[in-house]
């Protein structure tokens, strides 16, 4: 099957940056990857021509649940299994490749204290973009991305004030 | 600012950012040596809302409708990415009825969108007339669309699970004659794009991406496409009724202004003909599948081909009644690098004409431009830019 060649193709470019198995998802494959291999990793794909960046995710994941202020009622019984069980604050960035059928996701987990990622622009010019709404709606740092002006949020708005972190409570005005 | 060494050129040109019928209103600040663009830079968000945090407090089936309303005019497909999105989450199957009915109308909002495109970019060009017809004729798109639907826009065709209506035979007719009416119209039109001489002077050879640099700015779309990269989700990923309903990738290899026009308008040919082939063979059957309110944990991506390009959607259930986490990417955010990287090289003139090119909804209203001079601050509306946009190529 085509989708298949396409995910044997994306784990062989992605093997050498792998940390631990890969992960096969209904719409393609993952990979986790540490952070310092994330420029690596994403130049194995593009070298080897598989597909396009389409999208940057992030999600946070904050620890311990019971600690933080009135979670919602029904919106955090049961988390999904997190890889090697953090016990700390932690964010995580997926980069999501497409080809074809086949999602690729690349998966960057950073600890909140110290939530940077490298940038990928050298390999993939575009990413700006991606990477400037990761840093202003997560408060992950992008090291050595180009551009840092505010893409999204308005001018007045407050720093590191993150507001697709769950910390963040929207007021009902 | 260099004014020391070079105290005659470089001045930057800030465009936008209000455009009211807009979810992405851009905000660019175009340099300019003398008539020259020689940099853009864009700064988006002044309708952000929030909707990814704003559906975090909702339940998966409400989630639906705030989603709908991040695009206006290609509301059917955020409500279709996520639907089939939550569906892959519960493990349901949608009925094939319903899929059919979701690319129907699907194929209906690109053949507006398109026309309504088409408009647009005409009107940036100065060729009013063809703004004037193309809009006419896009409203039968319209009307169709509320008749089947209730609503001119944001549809609200889906539910989780299925559509929420059916197509009866007075529908199906009132469909096929607007078609039959519209496709004459987009043979003509596609004419007139390659055949006249004014228009010609505005997109030919203008704004031209290259196959490569439309794949490294990770273009989508109709973009994409018009230089020779053959991506669409419809044939690359088929989802919905796709997979019993296929669609051909149009593509173009001049990568121009130009190039833009014709697909759209052969796109057009291609919905027309999904349209009819849908209304001929509608599979029997139910219109939905029941989803229960709260889902399993887990993750998943979907992916559709709006009118724009590809619309990715991610979402996270935790296994409550609300979604964890819903990203989504739209495609005009993956086209913009395209103006900023085409822009350079081209006459302040063609800015208009470049922007609108990869139809990020740039219509109506006029909107605030302001010409720097050495401290100087002079205002110019959209209006006037788009104006000298057209006085220059008289």
């Amino acid at each position: 099957m085509a989708a298949e060649k396409l995910i044997v193709a994306a784990e062989t470019a992605l093997k050498p940056f792998a940390v631990g198995a890969f992960t096969r998802t209904p719409v393609g494959v993952e990979a986790v990857v540490k952070r310092e291999d994330l420029p690596a990793a994403v130049k194995a794909l593009v070298d080897a021509r598989w597909g396009y960046l389409s999208a940057i995710t992030g999600l946070d994941h904050p620890w311990p649940k019971a600690a933080k202020p009135a979670p919602k009622p029904g919106e955090t019984s049961a988390e999904p299994a997190e890889p090697a069980g953090p016990t700390e604050d932690r964010l995580e960035a997926l980069y999501q490749f497409v080809n074809g059928p086949v999602v690729a996701t690349l998966r960057v987990s950073v600890a909140y204290h110290d939530a940077a990622v490298p940038t990928i622009c050298p390999v993939i010019p575009s990413a700006t973009l991606y990477e400037r709404e990761l840093q202003e709606m997560f408060g992950i740092v992008v090291q050595g991305t180009p551009e840092t002006s505010r893409l999204l949020l308005p001018d007045d708005w407050p720093d590191h004030v993150y507001p697709l972190r769950k910390a963040y409570k929207v007021s009902k005005a | 600012m260099d004014t020391q060494q070079e105290p005659r050129k470089t001045f930057v040109v800030p465009i936008g950012p209000q455009h009211p019928a807009l979810k992405e209103p851009g905000h660019f600040e175009i340099t300019v040596d003398g008539e020259i663009v020689t940099a853009a830079t864009v700064r988006l968000g002044y309708v952000h809302r929030g909707i990814e945090k704003g559906v975090e407090g909702q339940n998966w089936a409400q989630a639906m409708y705030m989603l709908e309303r991040i695009c206006g005019i290609c509301s059917h497909v955020h409500a279709t990415a996520y639907a089939l999105g939550v569906e892959a989450l519960a493990g349901v199957q949608v009925p094939p009825r319903a899929q059919a009915i979701r690319v129907l109308v699907a194929e209906l909002e690109r053949v507006h969108s398109h026309l309504l495109w088409l408009g647009v970019a005409a009107h940036e060009g100065g060729f009013d007339t063809l703004f004037m017809y193309s809009w006419r004729d896009r409203e039968l798109i319209m009307d169709v669309l509320e008749g089947l639907t209730g609503n001119r826009v944001n549809y609200s065709c889906n539910v989780l699970g299925g559509v929420k209506f059916d197509v009866d035979q007075k529908q199906s007719d009132a469909i096929r004659s607007a078609i039959d009416f519209l496709e004459p119209r987009t043979h003509h039109y596609l004419k007139i794009v390659t055949t006249d001489e004014t228009l010609i002077g505005r997109t030919r050879n203008v704004g031209t991406l290259t196959a490569e640099e439309a794949e490294r700015l990770g273009a989508v779309g109709p973009t994409a496409r018009a230089s020779g990269v053959a991506r669409d989700i419809r044939v690359d990923s088929p989802y919905a009724g796709y997979p019993s309903f296929p669609v051909k990738t149009i593509t173009a290899a001049a990568g121009d202004l130009e190039a833009k026009f014709i697909v759209r308008l052969e796109e057009l040919f291609e919905s027309y003909r999904v349209i009819r082939e849908i209304l001929d063979n509608l599979p029997p059957g139910d219109l939905s599948v029941r989803v229960k309110p709260r889902l399993p944990a887990g993750e998943t991506v979907s992916r559709v081909e709006a009118p724009r390009g590809e619309l990715l959607y991610y979402l996270r259930s935790a296994g409550g009644p609300n979604p964890d986490r819903v990203k989504v990417r739209t495609p005009s955010l993956c086209n913009w690098g395209t103006v900023l990287a085409t822009a350079a090289g081209h006459k302040l003139a063609d800015v208009p004409m470049l922007i609108a090119g990869i139809d990020p909804c740039f219509s109506c209203n006029d909107r605030l431009v302001t010409i720097r001079r050495r401290g100087d601050a002079e205002t110019w509306t959209w209006a006037r830019l788009r104006q000298y946009g057209i006085e220059y190529y008289r």
